[in-house]
């Protein structure tokens, strides 16, 4: 259950990081130029974006989620996760389409990567935010020696 | 239900008592709480038998299906398995990983690592691992969950 909850978690944080990203995508084509009409999106690939989020969170889960190995070792994880997860990003992006032109790949790749990181820095929030509340009530309960 | 306080001179006048019309799940939660320091068990070491107060004990590991209880004065084999102490203690007295049960009254703070595991640093500097699967009970323990 816990697992289940935790793919639903980072699902949605990925698919709304992807949503981000794909705005900022369109301001940044706007702001070049392109009329505003030029750029809009399928029901497929918004579909697609959820996919793409669901899919990205199983290696999350099963494989960084809970490990208890040395940094360095965690490190090669990340690294690889990363890189298995772009794998994952091209592979949906050639599927559906993200992408026709060079440019478009560019971009998917730049957003790609800004997700990544917006996804671990929250992570790590959400880890420190846990951190300070049970420091706080362990305060109250703590045994004086 | 109504909870009265009435201050006393020594520990040893301190007792608790409940008047209910049923032992619900939180009464138990509460009777198991309140004896948690109280409650005793047997232990050994260089083949002498020592009856300690679970209050000075900071966490129980279970290694090769032989248990061993670390206290402030060092550690003890113990003759019940993990589960039974789990269910023995009580209160403050939780599973952190399927092979440890720790004393959150011991623990001086903790710290989430990259790897997503959480370090916790018991009163005598010891660091013991709690497993994030674990997290949502410590909190729900400390009444912050």
């Amino acid at each position: 259950m816990n697992r289940f909850k935790l793919w639903l978690e980072q699902t949605m944080m990925i698919s709304f990081a992807i949503y981000v990203g794909i705005i900022i995508e369109g301001l940044v084509y706007a702001m070049m130029g392109d009329p505003l009409t030029s750029f809009n999106l399928t029901w497929l690939q918004l579909v697609s974006v959820i996919l793409t989020g669901a899919l990205c969170s199983l290696p999350t889960i099963f494989w960084l989620a809970d490990t208890d190995i040395p940094k360095n070792k965690f490190i090669v994880r990340i690294i690889l996760h990363c890189i298995g997860l772009y794998a994952i990003v091209c592979l949906f992006g050639y599927i559906f389409k993200w992408y026709v032109k060079l440019d478009g790949f560019i971009m998917m790749t730049i957003i790609y990567f800004l997700v990544y990181v917006f996804v671990c820095v929250v992570t790590l929030w959400f880890h420190k935010r846990d951190d300070n509340k049970i420091n706080k009530a362990l305060d109250d309960i703590r045994d004086e020696e | 239900m109504q909870v009265f306080i009435e201050k006393v001179d020594s520990k040893e006048e301190e007792q608790a008592v409940i008047k209910a019309v049923e032992i619900t799940d939180e009464i138990s939660g509460a009777v198991e709480l309140l004896e948690g320091d109280s409650k005793s068990f047997a232990v050994s070491k260089d083949g002498k038998v020592y009856i300690i107060k679970a209050s000075v004990v900071y966490y129980i590991e279970s290694i090769d299906k032989k248990t061993f209880v670390y206290t402030k004065q060092g550690c003890y084999d113990c003759k019940y398995r993990l589960y039974e102490l789990e269910v023995m203690l009580g209160g403050y007295f939780m599973r952190c990983s399927k092979s440890m049960i720790i004393n959150l009254k011991k623990i001086k703070n903790v710290k989430s690592q990259i790897s997503g595991r959480v370090d916790a640093t018991m009163l005598n500097d010891e660091i013991v691992v709690i497993s994030r699967g674990y997290v949502k009970e410590v909190k729900r323990r400390l009444g912050i969950g």
